[in-house]
C-alpha cells in the first residue's frame, strides 16, 4: 500500500514537472504547427483574409510554376557545397587549435566572432565592404591591379557560398572542438605505440570516435543552410531572376510580398514534409555512442 | 504503453487545433470618443524623421487643443510593410494609423478605411489618384517620390563645348544607334540620347572617357527598380496594361528591356549593377565613376551637399528623366479599419492634410505632395521646384488594382536576368506578361 501510494507521488511529481515542457511545445511547436496545417489548406491572404477552405489548391498552385522547384534545386546544392566545406575547414581547424601554440587564445577568439555577428548586419557589412565604388575590398584589389566584380550574375553564387563559410565555419569548429576535448588520449598514445601514423590515426580513431560529434554539427549545420535567408536577401534579394532564391526566401515573398499566406503555409509544410524524413536517421547517428551499452 | 503515447500525441494536436480555431477574430473597430492616444506607424529615415518633428510639433500645439497625443513607432525600413501585412492578417487593432504607400494601397484596401471626408484639394492629384482604388482613397499622401535624370554637369558641358569629342559621340552613337547623332543638352534627351551617352562616356567604348561607366543601372530584382525601368517603358509609349490586358510583350516592352539588357552586356554601366538599388547608385555617383544616372528625387540634395559628396557636389544637375516620364508614388499614411480609436485619427488624418503641417514636413526634411508647399519651400531644397514641375508636367502612377504590390515584384524577378543578360528579353518579358495577367485577372 505504502508502496503504491509512494509510486503515485512519485508519478504526481513526473506529470507536475512535465507541466511547463508541455506548455511550451503547445504554445511554441503544436500551436504554430497545427495553425500553419491548417492555414495551408486555405485561401487566407490580405485581399481574403476570410479563410475559406480551398483543399489542395496552395500545392497545386506551388508545382504549378518551376519558381518552388528553382529555389529547392538552389537551396539543396547552396547546403550541399556550404556545409561539405565548412565541415572539412571547421574539422581542420579544430585540429589545429588542438595542439598547443603562442596566441592560441587570441586566435580562438577571433575565429569564432563572425558566428557572434547577426547575419542580416553580416550581409550590410559586405554590401558596403565589396561595393565597386566605395569598398574596402575592391579598393585594394585595384590598388595592386586586380578588378572584380563580386556582384556580377557569374560570381555572386560563389561569393554568397564564400560569406556563409566565413560566417559559420566557427561553429563546425566550436563544436568538433568540443569533441575533440573529450577524446580519450591513451588511444592516440597506445596507437602511436604501435607505429600508426598520423592520417591513419585521424582515420581509423579520431572520426570513428568523433562520429555523434561530426553528425550533430552536420545536422545542425545542414538545418541552418537549408534556411538561409538573411545574408542572401540583404545582397540578391534572390537575383538577378530568381537565381539565387532560396526557400525562405520564396516562402517569404509568398507570404509578404504577394500577402499569399496559404500559399506560403503549404510550401513551409512541403518543405518540413521532405526534411521530416531525415531527422529520425540523423539523430540516430547522433545518439548512437550515447545509447551504446546502455 | 502505445496507445497512451498515440492518446497523448493526440490530445496534443486536438488542443492545438482548438487553440488555432480561438485566435483570430476582432471586430471592425471602435470611433472612439475622438480623443486619447493615437498610435502610427512610420519607417526610420528622411520620411520618418521628418513626420516625427511634425508629430512632435503636434503634440505640443495643436494635439492638446485636440485632447489628443499621438505616438510615433519607428519600425524597420526593411520590414515595415512585413510587419503590418501580418498585423493586418491578425486584424489587429494595435496600430490607429498605418504607414503604406501607392504601390501597396489597393493590396492592403480591406484593411484599410476609406478617407473620403478629408479635404484633399492640395495634394498633386496624381498622388491621390494613385491611393485611390475602387473610387475610394484609401490614404493621404505624406511624401512624393519620383526620378529624375542626375547628371555631371562638368563633364556633359566639356563634350558639348569640345569639337573634337563631338566628333567623337557622332562616331560612337552611328556604331551604337545606326545613325549618327549630336550630342544634346541633358533636358532635352530621349533614351536613344540615353543609351549613346551611356556609350561615350563608358572606358570599354570610348578608352578617353572621363568615367569608367556611363551610367549605373538598377537592376537588382527589387520591386522599386521596376519603378524605375517602368520609365523606361512609358518613355517607349508602352504600359503595363491596356483594357485589363497585359501588355508587358508588346514592342515597347521588349525594346525597354533590351535597353538595359545593351547597356549591361557592353559595359556601359558596372557589373556590379546586378546588384543595385538606390544606395548603390548614389555611391557610383558619388566617387565619380559614372557620368548619369535615372535616380529617386531624394538623392539630388546629398549629392550636391560637400559634405556627404565632397568629389561631385557642385557639379551635379537634374533633368527629367530621358524619354519624359515619372513615375510617381506617395508614402501615406492610412487609417486602420479595426482601430479602437477611429475618430480621434481621423482629427490628426485631416491635420496631416493641411498646408501647415506638411509645410513643417517640408522644413523637417520631407518632400510632401504638395505643389503649393513645395513651390513655397524652394529655399529649403533645390529639387523641390523641379519635383514640382516634373509630377505636374509628366508624372504617371501605374494602374492600381489589389495587387498591384506583386505585380513590382513580380515584374522585377522575371525581368531581373534579362535587364543583366542573363536572360533572352523574348522570353523574360514573355514570363513577365504571364505573370502579370494572373495578377491582373
Amino acid at each position: 500500500m505504502a508502496q503504491t501510494l509512494a509510486h503515485r507521488k512519485k508519478n504526481a511529481a513526473a506529470l507536475l514537472l512535465s507541466v511547463p515542457l508541455v506548455v511550451f511545445a503547445l504554445v511554441f511547436v503544436a500551436y504554430p504547427l497545427a495553425s500553419g496545417i491548417a492555414t495551408a489548406f486555405t485561401s487566407k491572404s490580405l485581399l481574403d483574409p476570410t479563410e475559406a477552405f480551398n483543399g489542395v489548391d496552395n500545392f497545386v498552385s506551388i508545382f504549378a510554376k518551376p519558381a518552388f522547384l528553382n529555389a529547392a534545386g538552389f537551396t539543396a546544392l547552396f547546403a550541399a557545397v556550404v556545409v561539405a566545406c565548412e565541415m572539412v575547414l571547421g574539422f581542420g581547424l579544430a585540429l589545429l587549435f588542438d595542439r598547443k601554440f603562442p596566441g592560441k587564445k587570441l586566435f580562438f577568439t577571433l575565429t569564432l566572432l563572425p558566428i557572434m555577428i547577426a547575419p542580416a548586419l553580416l550581409g550590410i557589412m559586405f554590401r558596403l565592404l565589396l561595393n565597386e565604388d566605395i569598398g574596402a575590398i575592391p579598393a585594394l584589389l585595384q590598388s595592386v591591379g586586380l578588378s572584380v566584380s563580386l556582384f556580377s550574375p557569374s560570381s555572386v553564387i560563389p561569393l554568397l557560398v564564400v560569406l556563409d563559410i566565413l560566417q559559420w565555419t566557427p561553429f563546425t569548429f566550436l563544436i568538433i572542438y568540443a569533441g575533440l576535448q573529450s577524446f580519450p588520449r591513451e588511444l592516440l598514445e597506445a596507437s602511436s605505440v604501435d607505429g600508426a601514423h598520423f592520417f591513419r590515426q585521424l582515420w581509423h580513431i579520431v572520426l570513428p570516435v568523433l562520429k555523434p560529434v561530426l553528425f550533430a554539427a552536420f545536422f545542425l549545420r545542414a538545418i541552418d543552410a537549408i534556411r538561409t535567408f538573411d545574408v542572401i536577401y540583404v545582397l540578391t534579394a534572390g537575383g538577378p531572376g530568381t537565381t539565387t532564391t532560396t526557400l525562405s526566401i520564396y516562402i517569404y515573398k509568398v507570404a509578404f510580398e504577394q500577402g499569399d499566406f496559404g500559399k506560403a503555409a503549404a510550401a513551409s509544410l512541403v518543405v518540413l514534409i521532405c526534411l521530416l524524413p531525415f531527422v529520425p536517421f540523423i539523430v540516430k547517428r547522433i545518439a548512437s555512442t550515447g545509447m551504446e551499452g546502455k | 504503453m502505445l496507445s497512451k503515447k498515440i492518446g497523448a500525441i493526440g490530445a496534443l494536436l486536438v488542443s492545438a487545433t482548438m487553440l488555432a480555431g480561438c485566435a483570430g477574430g476582432g471586430s471592425n473597430g471602435d470611433d472612439g470618443d475622438g480623443t486619447g492616444t493615437v498610435k502610427m506607424v512610420a519607417w526610420p529615415g528622411p520620411e520618418g524623421d521628418a513626420m516625427k518633428k511634425v508629430v512632435d510639433a503636434y503634440n505640443a500645439g495643436q494635439g492638446k487643443e485636440d485632447d489628443i497625443t499621438v505616438d510615433l513607432v519607428l519600425l524597420s525600413r526593411q520590414d515595415t510593410f512585413s510587419k503590418e501585412t501580418a498585423l493586418m492578417s491578425s486584424k489587429s487593432s494595435e496600430v490607429d494609423i498605418y504607414w503604406t504607400a501607392s504601390y501597396n494601397v489597393g493590396q492592403f484596401s480591406p484593411s484599410l478605411e476609406p478617407l473620403d471626408d478629408i479635404d484633399t484639394s492640395n495634394y498633386f492629384p496624381v498622388a491621390t489618384e494613385g491611393l485611390t482604388y475602387n473610387d475610394k482613397l484609401y490614404a493621404l499622401p505624406l511624401d512624393v517620390s519620383n526620378h529624375f535624370l542626375l547628371y555631371r554637369q562638368d563633364l556633359i558641358d566639356g563634350l558639348l563645348n569640345d569639337p573634337a569629342a563631338v566628333e567623337e559621340y557622332k562616331a560612337i552613337s552611328a556604331d551604337v544607334l545606326g545613325e549618327e547623332r549630336e550630342p544634346a543638352d541633358p533636358q532635352e534627351w530621349d533614351l536613344d540620347d540615353f543609351k549613346a551617352m551611356s556609350a561615350y562616356f563608358s572606358t570599354s567604348t570610348n578608352p578617353d572617357s572621363p568615367t569608367q561607366y556611363g551610367t549605373i543601372l538598377q537592376a537588382k530584382n527589387l520591386l522599386y527598380n521596376t519603378m524605375i525601368w517602368n520609365d523606361v517603358l512609358w518613355g517607349y509609349g508602352g504600359n503595363w496594361a491596356e483594357d485589363g490586358t497585359a501588355t508587358l510583350d508588346s514592342e515597347e516592352g521588349k525594346k525597354a528591356v533590351q535597353l538595359y539588357a545593351d547597356i549591361y552586356t557592353n559595359k556601359w554601366t558596372s557589373p556590379d549593377s546586378a546588384q543595385a538599388e538606390f544606395p548603390e547608385t548614389q555611391a557610383a555617383l558619388q566617387s565619380g565613376n559614372v557620368a548619369f544616372a535615372m535616380q529617386w528625387s531624394a538623392a539630388f540634395a546629398a549629392l550636391n551637399d560637400p559634405e556627404q559628396s565632397p568629389d561631385v557636389a557642385g557639379k551635379i544637375a537634374i533633368a527629367p528623366v530621358p524619354g519624359g516620364q515619372t513615375h510617381v508614388h506617395a508614402l501615406s499614411v492610412s487609417l486602420n479599419k479595426y482601430s479602437k480609436n477611429k475618430a480621434a485619427a481621423k482629427t490628426l488624418l485631416s491635420y496631416l492634410a493641411t498646408t501647415d503641417a506638411m509645410t513643417a514636413y517640408a522644413e523637417a526634411g520631407g518632400i510632401p505632395a504638395m505643389p503649393d508647399v513645395l513651390s513655397a519651400n524652394e529655399s529649403l531644397n533645390p529639387a523641390f521646384g523641379k519635383v514640382s514641375e516634373s509630377i505636374s508636367d509628366y508624372g504617371y502612377s501605374e494602374p492600381v488594382f489589389p495587387k498591384t504590390f506583386q505585380a513590382y515584384s513580380a515584374i522585377a524577378e522575371a525581368l531581373s536576368g534579362a535587364w543583366v543578360g542573363q536572360t533572352p528579353v523574348d522570353e523574360a518579358v514573355k514570363n513577365a506578361n504571364e505573370s502579370l495577367q494572373e495578377l491582373l485577372d
